[in-house]
């Protein structure tokens, strides 16, 4: 079983390149029991959309 | 007259998102400003090559990405040349987890953040989120993220390995998601 730590380093990693089967597979298991590291994926996730739109915010900034 | 005046008043409106953009990725009103001309002039070069095929806003961004990234590669300009490379000690973790790798202070659920987008004070609080990170971190999560360069481009640009990429990324976003919970997500809002 992976510590919280390597699980939510996976999940930052899955963000840049697939993860190898096993690795995919203890992270999916890990994050079905753990919902620290759920909202951690859940909420890095978040932050890559919400970064996404940053330049769209210094437009509004425009008066 | 009245054309040139709407055009100049256009150039004038990306200037100030340029100058914007730029200090974003920099933190430096005088390197961000750097960056802006540096794209000014080089579109002037290859306007010929503009031409209608995109938008002008974007088509500019385009090259200001790349005047951002030639402006932090400079030795002595903005970051030390070797800014980009990582000490050894630096995968020890900012506290987040204890020796065995559990979380100090587990992460809760931030409800439906989505709406936070609409609030500019959301957008405050992000921008100094993303402050509080060293340069070199914000640098290589705004290229990712705000940028939307592509892991492999980012480590050829900076000389960096996949897997200091990935730890920095790692860290970068363990930080924000820190600073966010504190200064937005998990204080009360009207």
């Amino acid at each position: 079983m992976y510590s919280c730590e390597q699980a939510s380093k996976l999940s930052s990693r899955a963000m840049e390149q697939p993860l190898t089967l096993s690795e995919h597979l203890l992270h999916r298991m890990h994050l079905m029991l753990c919902k620290r590291c759920t909202n951690f994926a859940r909420q890095i996730e978040f932050l890559r959309r919400a970064s996404s739109n940053v330049p769209e915010v210094f437009e509004k900034d425009e008066g | 007259m009245a054309e040139q005046d709407d055009q100049a008043q256009s150039l004038e409106t990306h200037r100030k998102y340029l100058q914007r953009y730029a200090l974003f990725h920099l933190r430096d009103a005088s390197l961000a400003e750097d960056a802006v001309q540096d794209t000014f002039i080089a579109a002037l070069a290859q306007f010929q090559r503009f031409q209608g095929r995109s938008q002008m806003r974007t088509w500019l961004t385009g090259i200001l990405k790349h005047k951002i990234i030639d402006l932090t590669r400079n030795r002595g300009r903005g970051l030390p040349a070797d800014a980009f490379a990582l000490g050894e000690d630096e995968d020890r973790g900012d506290g987040s987890f204890n020796a065995r790798g559990k979380w100090v202070d587990p992460p809760a659920d931030w409800g439906m953040p989505d709406a936070a987008l609409e609030s500019s004070q959301f957008w405050r609080v992000y921008q100094e989120c993303c402050q509080r990170m060293s340069k070199r971190d914000a640098l290589v999560f705004s290229m990712r993220e705000v940028m939307g360069l592509s892991s492999e481009e980012i480590c050829k640009k900076i000389e960096i390995s996949t897997t200091n990429l990935h730890v920095i990324l790692f860290r970068a976003r363990l930080s924000l998601r820190n600073c966010m919970t504190k200064n937005w997500f998990g204080v009360h809002h009207e």
